[in-house]
């Protein structure tokens, strides 16, 4: 193995928010509400020419429809100013991060403002408090970059955490490994700044209602957060890291089940097929085993040696007795390897096939032998690249249709894609763990949802966005959509 | 990403930039790898916008001139190569669309004199020599010009060397253990004559054998990346012609743009006849770090001479040898071997110090922004002294720790183990 080759992780030059002063477009504003919104705002913070806007029609998943308009706000001010003009000019507002989310809530579905907050890049630690208040724009790792120095992090951590933003990771409540045991990004909010549908600007709480917890996972539907107080924690003294492998993924899924009943609770348990260990090997070549039909690996922390390697015997232990070839991480670099190696996945199946239909479903624990099973199932009766990986140890997988969009028919992968959120609710999940339901699980809700609740969150909508001016066709299904597989992927 | 492109329209290049463009999953991995984007918080600014601006251009939905200010700003440093898990080949198809669209672009009258200037005098040394000594007579006068005059001039150092007749063949010493081909780069030899006068003098000691094949030229990197594909192609032949892969066991560069220019000749000649050799010259093409930590495992070096003091040297990662030729332990493993070297991390290593060739000459702004973030961030860990593998980085950093007021010389990697083996360090 070349695993112990690997540089540590760089830094990377975690803000937008240089000085340099910005080029403007050379265009005059396209449209009455690009020019107010130029003339407010000075033509640096505003683009409509279409080499611009059209930058800003996409997520990680899926091409929705082009802008009219967008504002790379600066300043809370900023986003009032773009929210008031948009509701002046009757245009609905979406918002965005660094639009790496995987469900489209970031992707407009109509002809729309977007307010983009990657310039809003301002981070301030208070480590008495082990508080961070960080604009919307903050990109996710650098809270704990900043934290660091104070011997305290920000442990969420979806696998975009390079790339993603405080403001998006909220909007759709993203997890990642170490959610198992720490929580997700909602469990670190401590209060949130949010300008509603009106452009007022209101700061949450997580007093009285819980309207920062309402915000939480809204996906821009509700308002726009921007700016959050969060949560911060002491590192654990020690962490040790496993790599299991087996010849067949429900060994897999069981010794997951045995080691949790047995008591561990490990920081990070993740799971990955074949195919996704294959693609991601190609990518960063460290010796991964090519030929094992599941990998797990896992993560175990505390402020104990003894108790951190106890819980990483359980696991050990539950592996070997399902099968499974175990390996342990011997230091810092060859775990930050393997990390690295399951943040790759997802857009390492990209090698594969160059579109994919995603999903994030989560199912009880003791199930999960038969879920990945039968999910495996369907992919090979299907014909199609049906892949599987995730933060197994809270249930939460990530089945992926792997397609070629001009060789394959988009119907049958959605029709694929709904059998296996079928396999999900049968066995008592839900359908979306952390990437939210944005636009391409939307279709799927009325399934996962009854009707009675559905009501309740239509009403919670309405009350703060009468028009349904903030991005529209997100979330909630209309009274047109059907019960699934109407959605179709535009990447 | 799904498209629309034409490909049979394009020729080969269409190949290699439909084929890009399809493994793009547009998952925005890329982005904080990227100098424009943490610059500007922009999409546009971005590999991810830029693909996507391409594949509009290439689809004929979008006019080139629209994207052209975006695309021009990449530093075409390849940090999002690095940082890609779906293997978007983008070095490939920025440099294959800037060849496609640069026949297409419509200049001004000063931009096009620049452009010639610069792709004139770079692989010129003798003509780039003359323009740098004219330079330094024009350094005071440098308030006055305007920003695009002004750029280079600041590069320039306080004095530059006379240049330096490097034989055609040197001999090893001792017992022989290898023959290579040396490509001796352009304005390198004007600007740093003694990178490659270490260089020699390193091979030699080490037992190996190196002729300077006459013919060879500019690798057209430059040009290349700059769009001048047929000033491009013309260089590149005239390199396949002077290097006879089959007489040595490397071609050697010690610039590291220059090495993965010469790597770049198959996908240059793309579909040509001359393509197989490009390949068989390519398979050849190592950068000095790694051929010697190759001779390093397979035989061991030379012993250094311990340095005078205990030195902490702060390493920086060019981009065309980091990013585009996956090359970081290796110089890093050869200054540790000198006694008394310790070697330091630069924090954000890997994003481009800003020179990228000729790009802090057309981008001034965006490069001195950079420039000043990486000497900031060099002289963060409080180096004794920095070390590079490529000139065009070790006179934008040098430049910038000037204007930082920081006496922390910077040499070339190969330039310190040959002090080293002088007992000068």
């Amino acid at each position: 193995m070349s695993l112990f080759n690997r540089r540590k992780p760089e830094k990377l030059g975690l803000s937008t928010n240089s000085s340099v002063s910005k080029p403007r477009s050379t265009d005059a504003p396209h449209g009455p509400l690009a020019a107010e919104l130029t003339r407010l705002l000075g033509p640096q913070k505003v683009l409509s020419a279409p080499a611009e806007r059209l930058n800003y029609g996409y997520d990680a998943i899926l091409v929705g429809k082009t802008p009219l308009c967008v504002v790379l706000a600066e300043s809370t001010q900023d986003v009032v100013t773009a929210v008031k003009s948009a509701k002046a000019a009757g245009v609905p507002i979406v918002g965005r991060g660094a639009a790496s989310g995987l469900s489209g809530g970031a992707a407009p579905l109509q002809e729309s403002l977007v307010i983009s907050f990657t310039r809003m890049t301002r981070l301030d630690i208070f480590a008495e408090r082990r508080e961070a208040r960080a604009q919307a724009g903050v990109i996710t790792l650098a809270v704990s970059e900043a934290a660091r120095p104070h011997s305290l992090v920000y442990p969420p951590d979806p696998a975009s955490f390079r790339t993603s933003t405080i403001g998006g990771n909220l909007g759709e409540n993203a997890g990642g490994p170490m959610c198992f045991k720490y929580g997700v990004s909602g469990d670190y909010v401590r209060g949130l700044q949010f300008v509603d549908v009106d452009g007022d600007v209101h700061e949450l709480t997580r007093d009285a209602y819980d309207l920062a917890g309402l915000l939480i996972g809204s996906e821009g539907t509700l308002g726009f957060i921007t700016e959050a107080t969060l949560r911060l924690v002491a590192p654990p003294r020690f962490t040790r890291t496993l790599m299991s492998h087996f010849a067949e993924v429900g060994q897999a899924a069981e010794a997951v089940s045995q080691a949790i009943a047995a008591g561990a609770v490990p920081a990070k348990l993740e799971f990955m097929d074949r195919a996704c260990t294959n693609a991601v090997e190609d990518y960063l070549g460290i010796g991964l085993p090519r030929e094992a039909e599941a990998v797990l690996l896992v993560d175990t922390d505390g402020e104990d040696l003894a108790t951190v390697e106890e819980e990483l015997a359980l696991v050990e232990a539950a592996c070997l007795a399902h099968g499974g070839t175990v390996r342990r991480a011997e230091g810092e670099l060859e775990s930050a390897a393997l990390w690295r190696a399951r943040r790759s996945i997802s857009p390492a199946l990209g090698r594969i096939r160059p579109q994919r239909m995603n999903e994030d479903i989560v199912v009880p624990r003791s199930a999960l032998p038969e879920v990945v099973r039968e999910i495996r199932a369907l992919g090979e009766a299907s014909g199609f690249h049906l892949v599987q990986f995730g933060h197994i140890g809270d249930g939460n997988l990530h089945p992926n249709i792997l397609f070629d969009p001009r060789k394959e028919s988009s119907e049958k992968v959605h029709e694929l894609a709904y059998q296996v959120a079928l396999v999900a609710l049968r066995h008592g999940g839900v359908l979306s763990g952390e990437h939210g339901i944005g636009a391409m699980k939307r279709p799927f809700m009325r399934d996962a949802v009854d009707p009675v609740t559905l009501g309740a969150l239509w009403a919670v909508k309405r009350a703060l966005d009468p028009q349904e001016r903030l991005n529209p066709g997100k979330v909630l299904p209309g009274d047109t959509d059907l019960p699934h597989g109407s959605a179709h992927a535009s990447s | 990403m799904n498209h629309d492109i034409p490909v049979d329209q394009l020729g080969p290049q269409g190949e290699i930039m439909a084929h890009a463009i399809d493994a793009c999953v547009h998952c925005g991995f890329c982005l904080p790898a990227c100098p424009t984007y943490t610059l500007l918080g922009d999409e546009m600014d971005s590999p991810r916008g830029r693909i996507f601006l391409m594949k509009e251009v290439l689809e004929g939905e979008l006019p080139l001139m629209d994207a052209a200010p975006h695309l021009d700003r990449c530093l075409g440093c390849m940090g999002c190569v690095t940082a890609c898990p779906s293997g978007v080949p983008y070095g490939e198809l920025i440099t294959s669309f800037r060849g496609w669209s640069e026949p297409q672009r419509q200049r001004t009258p000063f931009d096009k004199a620049k452009r010639t200037a610069i792709l004139k005098a770079l692989p010129a040394p003798k003509l780039f020599s003359v323009a740098a000594r004219v330079g330094q007579y024009a350094k005071p006068l440098a308030p006055l010009l305007p920003d695009a005059l002004k750029s280079p001039l600041d590069l320039l150092p306080e004095h530059v060397p006379a240049m330096v007749n490097l034989p055609r063949f040197t001999p090893a010493q001792g017992t022989k253990r290898a023959r290579v081909a040396f490509l001796v780069g352009c304005a390198q030899q004007a600007l740093a004559p003694n990178f490659n006068a270490a260089t020699l003098r390193v091979l030699a000691r080490n037992g190996v054998e190196v002729v300077i094949p006459e013919g060879q030229g500019c690798c057209g990197a430059a040009a290349l990346h700059t769009g001048a594909r047929e000033e491009a192609l013309k260089l590149a032949r005239a390199n396949l012609a002077a290097f006879n892969p089959d007489q040595y066991d490397a071609v050697l560069s010690n610039a590291a743009g220059c090495g993965a220019g010469l790597k770049e000749y198959p996908e240059v000649l793309h579909g040509l006849p001359d393509e197989a050799a490009a390949k068989a010259l390519a398979a050849k093409v190592m950068d000095i770090s790694t051929f010697l930590a190759r001779l390093s495992e397979d035989g061991g070096l030379e012993p250094f001479m311990p340095a005078s003091r205990p030195l902490s040297i702060a390493y920086h990662d060019a981009c065309h040898l980091a990013h585009a030729q996956g090359i970081r332990a290796e110089p890093r493993a050869l200054l540790k071997m000198i006694p008394g070297v310790s070697v330091l991390e630069v924090p954000q290593g890997d994003l481009c110090c800003g020179s990228a060739g000729t790009y802090n000459l057309e981008q001034p702004a965006l490069a001195a922004e950079l420039g000043e973030r990486k000497a900031r961030n060099v002289l963060s860990v409080q180096p004794d002294m920095v070390a590079s593998g490529n000139i065009g980085c070790h006179t934008q950093i040098q430049s910038h720790l000037r204007r930082q007021d920081s006496g922390v010389p910077i040499h070339h990697t190969i330039e310190i183990l040959d002090l080293a083996y002088r007992g000068l360090l």
